[in-house]
């Protein structure tokens, strides 16, 4: 319980945001959820409209589009480059973590001791293991998701190389037994991906 | 969950489809060096194996719900189910997950003000039947993320057959 008052101090401590390789080495956003949006960007009705609907369909043509909403296939064509080339709307396939043969999930709150939880954490997000990682407020330090394909990969995770990261002080999981929902449509778009 | 039977150019034509899901099946066709009728057959089998579905990641929205939380609630173990599901049915909540460990439920939601996140995770949460704590934590800063990996759930399975009945 030892962050249970000093969070706040802690967030403001934190240095500056910087970029990390993980983001790189597997191709996806990877930035903070504030800081990085710029607010000059504007969209009305008919572009949440056009969302809204690749959102239910995102392979509907923008024929379809357009007859639903009443416009014109060129309107729907041009609002949808004109919001994807600024970065703010990606239509994309997603896909189900079974797709990716990841059988065990679980979340793992870290305890860090005698490191900075930053210098920890970019550690970590180097293993593909841990599909996400985030620095958090109260108890624990890192918060992490680890997908595998079988339990049998768990000892060598968590010994041979979780356990190789100095600053560790303990690890304590909760596995998913049963996956309710796991979808976010707002996201955190970087250009870095048109690479 | 099961492992599924992928082979290679599924993999291709998942990646393909992550990266832009407007490509016409033409491109990725020539692209992949098939022909357009297996690109379009294999996009069929997948979306109706609930391996894949076509959706928009908008990052405007985050003006709104700026701000991840982690709130883990300890729930009667008969009730584990039921109030999952009542927890994912939350507009802010966009991840629930059944666990065993620290508690029983995990559920990820955006959260734009203190006030809004107290009002999920107190409010909403913790009043509903069944439900002993619930414990937040706020992540102060993502270093890895991944939106395009999701749980794909019998009802977008549905909502995907309404749609292709209406093509």
């Amino acid at each position: 319980m030892r962050h249970e008052h000093g969070w706040q101090l802690r967030a403001l401590l934190m240095p500056p945001r910087r970029r990390t390789r993980s983001g790189q080495l597997d191709g996806l956003p990877n930035s903070e959820f504030v800081g990085s949006m710029s607010n000059d960007f504007q969209i009305d009705d008919a572009d949440r409209a056009i969302v809204e609907q690749l959102r239910l369909n995102g392979r509907a043509t923008n024929q379809q589009i357009a007859n639903t909403l009443g416009l014109t296939a060129a309107t729907v064509s041009a609002r949808i480059r004109r919001m994807e080339e600024a970065n703010k709307l990606r239509v994309v396939a997603v896909s189900d973590f079974s797709a990716h043969g990841y059988n065990v999930l679980m979340e793992v709150a870290i305890e860090v001791d005698g490191r900075p939880a930053t210098d920890v954490i970019e550690e970590l997000v180097q293993f593909p293991e841990v599909f996400a990682a985030h620095l958090v407020t109260g108890r624990y330090d890192i918060d992490i998701l680890v997908a595998l394909h079988d339990f049998d990969e768990l000892p060598d995770l968590f010994l041979n190389k979780f356990g190789k990261i100095p600053g560790i002080r303990s690890m304590v999981p909760a596995i998913a037994v049963d996956v309710i929902k796991y979808k976010f449509d707002v996201a955190p778009i970087d250009a870095r991906e048109e690479a | 969950m099961s492992a599924a039977q992928l082979d290679e150019l599924d993999r291709q034509l998942i990646e393909a489809l992550a990266r832009d899901a407007r490509v016409s099946n033409r491109k990725i066709a020539l692209d992949l060096g098939v022909t357009e009728g297996t690109v379009r057959g294999r996009i069929k089998r997948l979306q109706q194996d609930g391996l894949i579905s076509f959706t928009a990641i908008t990052s405007f929205g985050l003006a709104d719900s700026a701000r991840m939380a982690f709130i883990g609630v300890e729930v009667n173990v008969n009730d584990v189910r039921s109030v999952a599901e009542k927890i994912a049915e939350l507009p802010a909540v966009n991840a629930v997950m059944i666990t065993m460990g620290r508690f029983n439920i995990l559920a990820i939601c955006l959260f734009n003000s203190l006030d809004n996140l107290l009002e999920v995770a107190s409010d909403q949460i913790l009043s509903m039947p069944g439900v002993h704590h619930v414990e937040t934590s706020i992540a102060v800063k993502t270093v890895k993320y991944n939106a395009r990996v999701v749980r794909i759930t019998a009802a977008d399975r549905a909502r995907i057959e309404v749609l292709d009945d209406d093509a």
